[in-house]
């Protein structure tokens, strides 16, 4: 038997989903947190033996789609033939969830009507008759509360769903028979429906607090949606998350656990000193110093996790999407956009797919080939370890790492739109607002658990494998001799990597290490660490103690031969330029199109290969007086980029009034 | 050959193995990004 979870965006779906099922999907305080249809098995205690697929899908207000995810949830029920619908209601905002349920019930699927958030309406005194509501949609309705353990009514709700399996729906309201592109007819037929429903809910619901009545809610939106003091406020929450998980808390962790890592590093170093040096060197700084820098920076990443899922929770992430609206209308996107920007902060490749709520197509492409400007998860030890190993920990590196993503993203969209000649084109952004709640400290605890828990899994498998590789590359030169101390430059991973070097003088890191660093880092961003430990054969990125002593003039800082300046630039080149291939395969398949991929790509190399030339020159001719090495041919570079960007902006334009052209694409004489 | 260098050649093959067998079987299931606790129902339509 297969139940179909369906309802609006936010009702509680994914997490009675997850109550029912012992799974643990993202789940987060506002709309579109799932953007894919999702299948498990209920549990024992809810199946009672039978198998009962439970099919999680993405929030949608009706049957008639309007973005592409609510397409999935309607094409599903229409053509997939569930034997019974859940229908997740929020028991707090009946009147705009029931228009879908009135839809639903015409389906001739049985539903039953799962009456959620119902501990809400306890608190703010609102009643709604169950028995009557059951009798006028002609369904079983049943209370919920999908986050209590106890009397939560989501055994009664399976239960109800199991008995109704084989059996038909009668629907209390039938479409009447109209023509679906007449748009006027549609939209008198949505009104009766709508007149339909609200009369259901003035019969049924008794409520004390109205919506035309200002709360303290709406006191607080006034402050946090404001367009000065919103983005005030979301500029200094953002420091502050960054400031504690990388700057203070996260760093204290992180150097106890180093001290363990570099501990066993020594012993399995000790107790293999008659072994020999190749192996040695595979197992201790491979294996053990390259996996053990990665982990190194777990509880930064962790710190992070658990104070970005507090803020979904409480519902302040929808309304940055409000605030950010306006800023992000100029350059052509829209409050829509925000929602991946944010996911990307975990991981990028969730925010490429989260762009599918977004219904203009050039806007949900230009998001998805910007999103993962924000740096994801995996690029936090990138972050943390520059910003401790040149700037003494400072927590500033890692906010102005994350805001200047924000700028390149406004940046990008600018660029896209004078590509794309947006102009022509029209975008706007309706969003509900989540109620506030206090978090959940065990959600985000679990929620930073399965973080970690991927995290260490990724240092354990991709990254550990990708070191060995490394050191293998590193210990030999091409006719498979091992490469003596001193002479690493002949090695294969050296000759490798040279030639990328050579370009990345005018960047100020023309170094082989560097760039073999940056080169794996395409595979998982931690690359970039684990490579740098292995070839510079460091593993303690994080002593709080040495950085306070000697404020930046460190063993890595040393090792590495970066100035502060050119330091900088190598961190923004990891962060800015594509993501790793997951996240480009993910923008592939979402974006379908490979002329908006290539794009993409070309978008992201530049934008990361600008950023650091620009902060190398610039910042060496601030501290030294001079102009950094390689200027003329960066800027060569530089100028082919803006070259092939003005070639594709005027034949995109030249494709564009050919299309639309009256006389052949030739102004008449 | 000493004690501690079978030891630590042995585990250098177990740990690759069951890492690139852990990299295959993911990459089979459809998974994007290895580890990641979205195992692919992310990109699932």
């Amino acid at each position: 038997m297969r139940i179909a979870f369906a309802g609006n965006p936010n009702s509680g779906k994914t997490t009675m989903y997850n109550a029912l099922t012992g799974m643990s999907e993202k789940v987060g305080n506002w709309a579109g947190v799932t953007v894919g249809r999702k299948e498990s098995p209920l549990k024992e205690e809810y199946s009672h033996g039978q198998e009962v697929i439970a099919v999680d899908l993405p929030g949608a207000y009706s049957m008639s789609p309007f973005t592409p995810e609510e397409g999935i949830t309607s094409e599903y029920v229409r053509e997939r033939h569930p034997d019974a619908i859940i229908n997740i209601v929020d028991a707090t905002n009946l009147s705009r969830s029931l228009f879908f349920t009135t839809q639903l019930l015409e389906l001739g699927v049985p539903v039953v009507v799962a009456l959620n958030k119902s501990d809400i309406n306890e608190k703010e005194n609102t009643v709604i008759d169950v028995a009557a509501l059951e009798q006028k949609l002609g369904c079983p309705v049943i209370k919920t509360v999908s986050t209590e353990k106890t009397n939560s009514g989501l055994k009664e709700l399976v239960d109800k769903a199991i008995s109704l399996n084989g059996k038909g729906q009668v629907a209390p309201y039938v479409q009447a028979d109209i023509d679906l592109h007449d748009k006027n007819q549609v939209d008198a037929e949505d009104r009766k429906r709508f007149s339909f429903v609200n009369d259901i809910v003035s019969q049924v619901e008794t409520r004390q607090t109205l919506s035309s009545k200002s709360n303290a809610e709406d006191r607080l939106d006034s402050i946090l949606l404001n367009k000065v003091s919103g983005i005030l406020i979301f500029a200094a929450v953002m420091w502050l998350v960054f400031t504690i998980s990388q700057a203070w808390l996260g760093p204290l962790v992180a150097d106890w656990l180093v001290g363990y890592i570099e501990g066993f590093q020594e012993w399995v170093t000790e107790k293999m000193a008659d072994s020999p040096a190749i192996l040695t060197t595979i197992v201790a700084d491979g294996i053990i110093g390259g996996v053990g820098a990665v982990v190194g920076f777990l509880p930064l990443v962790m710190v992070m996790y658990f104070l970005i899922a507090l803020l979904e929770d409480c519902g302040y992430m929808a309304r940055v999407s409000a605030v950010m609206d306006p800023i992000f209308k100029r350059v052509g996107l829209s409050g829509k956009s925000v929602i991946p920007v944010i996911i990307g902060t975990g991981c990028g490749i969730p925010a490429i797919m989260a762009c599918r709520t977004i219904r203009d197509e050039r806007e949900r492409r230009a998001t998805a080939m910007l999103s993962t400007f924000i740096p994801c998860g995996a690029k936090v030890p990138v972050i943390a370890l520059f910003a401790g190993a040149f700037f003494a920990g400072a927590g500033w590196v890692s906010t102005v790492s994350y805001f200047l993503g924000l700028v390149l993203i406004f940046l990008g969209a600018l660029l896209v739109k004078v590509v794309t000649g947006y102009k022509y084109r029209k975008s706007f952004f309706i969003m509900e607002l989540p109620k506030y709640k206090i978090p959940s400290i065990k959600r985000a605890f679990f929620s930073m658990l399965e973080r970690a828990k991927a995290y260490i899994i990724k240092a354990a498998t991709i990254i550990l494998v990708c070191n060995l590789v490394v050191q293998l590359m590193q210990s030999y030169d091409w006719s498979f001799r091992a490469v003596e101390e001193g002479m690493e430059h002949t090695s294969i991973l050296a000759s490798i990597a040279s030639p990328f070097a050579l370009l990345l003088i005018p960047l100020g890191f023309g170094a082989w290490q560097l760039a073999a660093a940056a080169i794996t880092g395409f595979i998982a961003k931690e690359n970039v660490v684990g490579t740098l430990a292995v070839v510079y054969g460091l593993t303690n990125f994080i002593d709080v103690d040495e950085l306070a002593m000697v404020g930046g003039a460190n063993e890595i800082s040393v090792a590495m031969g970066l100035t502060t300046v050119s330091a900088l630039a190598y961190l923004f080149f990891n962060l800015y330029t594509p993501p790793c291939f997951a996240a480009i395969g993910a923008m592939n398949s979402e974006m379908q199109s490979k002329g908006w991929l290539w794009c993409a790509i070309g978008l992201q190399l530049c934008t990361g290969y600008t950023v650091a030339f620009l902060v190398y020159q610039i910042g060496t001719l601030i501290t030294e007086g001079h102009l950094g090495q390689g200027f003329v041919p960066g800027l060569i570079a530089i100028a082919v980029m803006a070259c092939v960007v003005f070639m594709i902006s005027r034949r995109i334009r030249a494709d564009f009034d050919r299309q639309y052209a009256l006389h052949g694409g030739k102004i008449p004489a | 050959m000493n004690m501690a260098t079978i030891i630590a050649l042995l585990a250098v093959v177990l740990i690759v193995f069951f890492a690139v067998r852990y990299i295959v079987k993911s990459k089979k299931s459809g998974a994007k990004c290895i580890g990641c606790p979205e195992s692919g129902s992310c990109c699932k339509k």
